[in-house]
């Protein structure tokens, strides 16, 4: 039936309809007679998006290799598709089978980012499926969710029924067969049991790195402030652990890809080629959930490459990963990869870039073409504003490598940095615009010496500092959004250069993202108000309107400042303390006080271990690949 | 090295597939297919493949055209069999044929395209009706369509690129088939031509919930139509 509304009235109505019809080639349709469990994939953002994240098509198949139980796919529809669809009343149904979403076992959302929050509350009432966990009943779908956002999920705790943090890979079949297996009990008994749901919930909450936040209530004290969990069901864990691949050479990774019909942000061959980072960044939430750094060898990954190319036809591969100049095998492995795919005209991609001069020449190896730019991310402006972060990078550094670049024939060159860091002053802003110009004018005397009549472009995109849970700098405030908007017209009037670009992000998008990241259960009411008033998309600037969210704080009488704003004690029960991601709070502590005195912190994989607790705490260890290349015996 | 003209349809679910994404989807599934193609040369080489004419958004084809230069070559049969096995679902590989050196371009070479509409009507009518509805219009020297361009909204004179137009009514639908001028020289659009019939009697349809399905694509040559394929297989 959704299959001829779709066909006969909705495409034509839309904008790009392959978002909607399935079809590609590798995707998997399976029989729902066979499977004892349906989870359909649940991404709260459009289908370009969700496609091009590695993730999805990891468990998509992981699922659909098992026997016993399939998956199907979800997008947030764009708001063309929406008006349609809420017309007619049709349901949000899958790609595959076209089937509501409510017929399947399991919706599974990932919580990529704070800003699609909103998404997720609008697909379940498209999906007319209860948006409170607590008012659903037994015919309605699980709704879980996973991802880097669960590190925090308190403020969605109210929507979701079941959490699973960390990687999913291990956990994500056990849970699905556990609910096919207590399904197919209870088809046998004939007594109808009442609280079926919950007794499923609390076998479920047995497995490790699954949380069921209704098993816990959240208490606060008369001041307003967070005081703690209880649990409400004896048998509930006390700390949910995050779950981590062991062996991440020997992990699952499909080889037969999804081809998406459209163009997707990613649309290439993704090879996942390391795990983790251990540069530590003081900032980054990333750099905490995909502790330690575990590498795929070289062999495997020329392996998957020749397969993937083999099953989806693309001509480039991504190699994939938080930093993969820093895989201990790149350069070989880059040789070996441009060498087995030349003849059929396969290029390479490297989408992350570190600051030196090594990075440079691996990007003139892989670059056919010379026309697009090149990405680096100083994030601060001064060197004692990036030893306050833990960046390790210096100017001397930052100016060879790109001078590198100029010399390499590069002429347009990106800098990301970050506002509002803690302990920022006035003159690590100015230094922002000192190194922009001075790179423009590094760029133009090279080029002028060799006889190049090409213009220098640098841009410099600037987003602004947002505290996230399980980092050193979680107990720290943001600044106010008059202080960012402040800060970013500062910047816009002291960068007067033509060959600068300047982008800046919405300060007020970063507040919502602050409070969202850092918020407790008592959230969930105004993402409810935002929601009823609209907000979709949020992350989506023709979307995001600040009011709604200002109007919806204000209705549930939540002050936001209080989440975004507010300096932390070490020594208050944060909402994710009973998350535990492996890393010590010792540790974040230590890092934070370092901070303070711009003190640095090396790489664990390259110098000693810095203890942060994931190795002893999760049984694994940095898994390198690269023989003795780096090697260190002090580490854990 | 050699250049051949496969004859494909695109049905559910492709039809929605924009020509850049057609061709992307081509490209990828010769890839898979591991039949290995021939790149341009120069800065930015891309394979030599070139499609008759672009279909619009939504419309079911059962008659489309590609030149592909591969080498090795392969045997039709096996080429047809390899690339079907490639291909997403909702394309079908119909036909291979070697084309000689020489021949002109499918984009040079396609003049008339042959359409299926259908439309649901809002009340019954008789099939009289239809015919003097098409009657009258094919009557008229002129037809006048307004189109969008760069430029704005422009108007273009369609009237000589309509060559036959026959309709019916089936199961509460008006069906209308017609073989009009597509091409280098100018292309007619089926929905023109449905509304330009529907004008002359008011006819009662439901334009939102039109279908249009391309029967063909074909070469008229000394007063003579051949499909594309049917041109190679006549030179030999
Ligand atoms: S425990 Fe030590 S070696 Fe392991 S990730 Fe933490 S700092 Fe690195």
């Amino acid at each position: 039936m959704i299959g001829q509304v779709l066909e006969d009235e909705l495409l034509n109505k839309v904008t790009k309809p392959t978002r909607y019809t399935g079809g590609e080639y590798n995707q998997v349709k399976k029989d729902w007679a066979n499977v004892d469990t349906t989870m359909v994939f649940a991404f709260p953002d459009v289908y370009e998006v969700g496609m091009s994240h590695l993730g999805l098509r990891i468990l998509y198949h992981l699922i659909n290799d098992q026997e016993s139980m399939l998956m199907e796919r979800v997008f947030a529809p764009w708001t063309d598709m929406e008006e349609e669809m809420r017309k007619r009343d049709l349901p949000l149904f899958s790609l595959e089978s076209r089937r509501p979403l409510k017929e399947f076992d399991v919706v599974g959302f990932t919580l990529q980012y704070e800003m699609s929050y909103t998404n997720i509350l609008n697909m379940l009432d498209l999906a007319q499926i209860p948006l409170l966990s607590q008012d659903r009943a037994d015919d309605d779908p699980l709704v879980i969710a996973g991802g880097p956002c669960a590190v925090n999920p308190e403020p969605l705790a109210d929507f979701l029924d079941l959490v699973i943090l960390g990687e999913g890979e291990e956990i994500l079949p056990i849970l699905l067969k556990k609910i096919g297996n207590f399904k197919k009990e209870m088809a046998g008994s004939k007594e109808a049991a009442p609280g079926r749901r919950q007794t499923l919930l609390r076998q479920l909450s047995q497995l490790p790195g699954v949380y069921v936040p209704s098993m816990y209530q959240a208490h606060y004290d008369d001041g307003g402030h967070y005081k703690g969990l209880e649990k409400l069901d004896g048998s509930a864990p006390d700390r949910i652990c995050k779950q981590v691949i062991q062996d991440f050479d020997q992990a699952y990774f499909p080889t037969q890809s999804m081809v998406p019909f459209m163009g997707v942000v990613h649309d290439r061959v993704m090879l996942e080629v390391l795990r983790g980072c251990s540069r530590a960044c003081r900032f980054c939430q990333a750099g905490t959930i995909y502790r330690p750094v575990r590498e795929r060898s070289a062999e495997t990954l020329q392996r998957q490459a020749d397969e993937l190319i083999r099953q989806t036809g693309y001509d480039e591969i991504a190699l994939t990963s938080l930093s993969t100049a820093d895989h201990t095998c790149i350069e070989p492995l880059v040789k070996a990869l441009l060498q087995a795919h030349e003849e059929k005209r396969v290029g390479l991609s490297l989408p992350s870039l570190r600051v030196d001069a090594f990075s440079v020449n691996l990007a003139r190896e892989v670059q056919k073409v010379r026309k697009t730019g090149l990405t680096f991310a100083p994030e601060a402006g001064t060197q004692r504003l990036r030893d306050v972060i833990n960046k390790g990078v210096t100017e001397e550094d930052l100016m060879e490598t790109i001078e590198k670049a100029f010399q390499g024939g590069w002429h347009t060159i990106k800098l990301y940095f970050m506002m509002g860091l803690p302990t920022e002053e006035e003159e690590d802003l100015e230094g922002i615009a000192r190194l922009a110009e001075k790179v423009a004018y590094m760029g133009s005397d090279i080029f002028r010496s060799k006889g190049i009549r090409k213009n220098i472009k640098v841009t410099i995109s600037l987003s602004s500092f947002v505290p996230k849970p399980q980092t050193p700098f979680q107990w720290e405030a943001q600044n106010s959004i008059a202080q960012l908007e402040e800060k970013q017209q500062f910047l816009k009037k002291r960068i007067r250069d033509r060959r600068i670009t300047y982008n800046w992000h919405d300060a007020k998008v970063s507040f919502i993202e602050a409070v969202m990241a850092k918020g407790d259960r008592r959230l969930a009411k105004v993402l409810l108000k935002a929601w009823e008033k609209g907000a979709r998309f949020d992350g989506w600037t023709e979307h995001f309107r600040y009011d709604r969210w200002v109007e919806a704080f204000q209705e549930t009488e939540i002050d936001p400042a209080y989440y975004a704003y507010r300096n932390i004690e070490y020594n208050e029960p944060l909402p994710w303390d009973h998350l535990d991601y492996g890393v010590d709070r010792s540790y974040l502590v230590r890092e934070h006080k370092k901070a303070m005195e711009a003190a640095l912190t090396q790489d664990c994989r390259h110098h000693s271990c810095s203890a942060c607790g994931v190795c002893p705490s999760l049984g694994i260890s940095v898994d390198l690949r690269g023989g003795d290349h780096g090697q260190n015996s002090d580490r854990l | 090295m050699a250049r051949i003209r496969i004859a494909f349809s695109k049905e559910d679910p492709v039809r929605w597939l924009s020509h850049l994404d057609t061709q992307k989807a081509f490209e990828r599934a010769l890839r898979r297919a591991q039949i290995s193609l021939v790149f341009s040369e120069g800065y930015n080489p891309h394979p030599k493949i070139s499609f008759a004419s672009a279909l619009a958004v939504g419309v079911i084809s059962l008659g489309e055209y590609v030149d592909v230069e591969i080498d090795p070559l392969i045997e039709n049969a096996e080429l047809v069999m390899r690339l079907q096995k490639a291909m997403p679902e909702g394309f079908r590989i119909i036909d291979a044929e070697i084309v000689p050196p020489g021949q002109p371009a499918l984009m040079a070479l396609v003049n008339r395209a042959q359409y299926r509409v259908k439309v649901p009507l809002l009340s019954s009518i008789e099939e009289k009706e239809v015919q003097d509805s098409i009657q009258t219009s094919l009557d008229l020297d002129s037809w006048l369509v307004e189109r969008e361009s760069k430029k704005g909204l422009v108007q273009k004179e369609i009237r000589s690129g309509v060559y036959e137009v026959k309709g019916t009514v089936v199961e509460n639908h008006l069906l209308l088939e017609m073989l009009v001028q597509t091409g280098s020289e100018g292309n007619v659009r089926p929905e023109e031509v449905l509304s330009m019939v529907v004008q002359q009697k008011d006819l009662p349809v439901q334009l939102e919930r039109l279908r249009i399905i391309r029967l063909g694509l074909f070469v008229v040559k000394d007063g003579k139509q051949f499909t594309p394929l049917e041109v190679l297989k006549d030179l030999r």
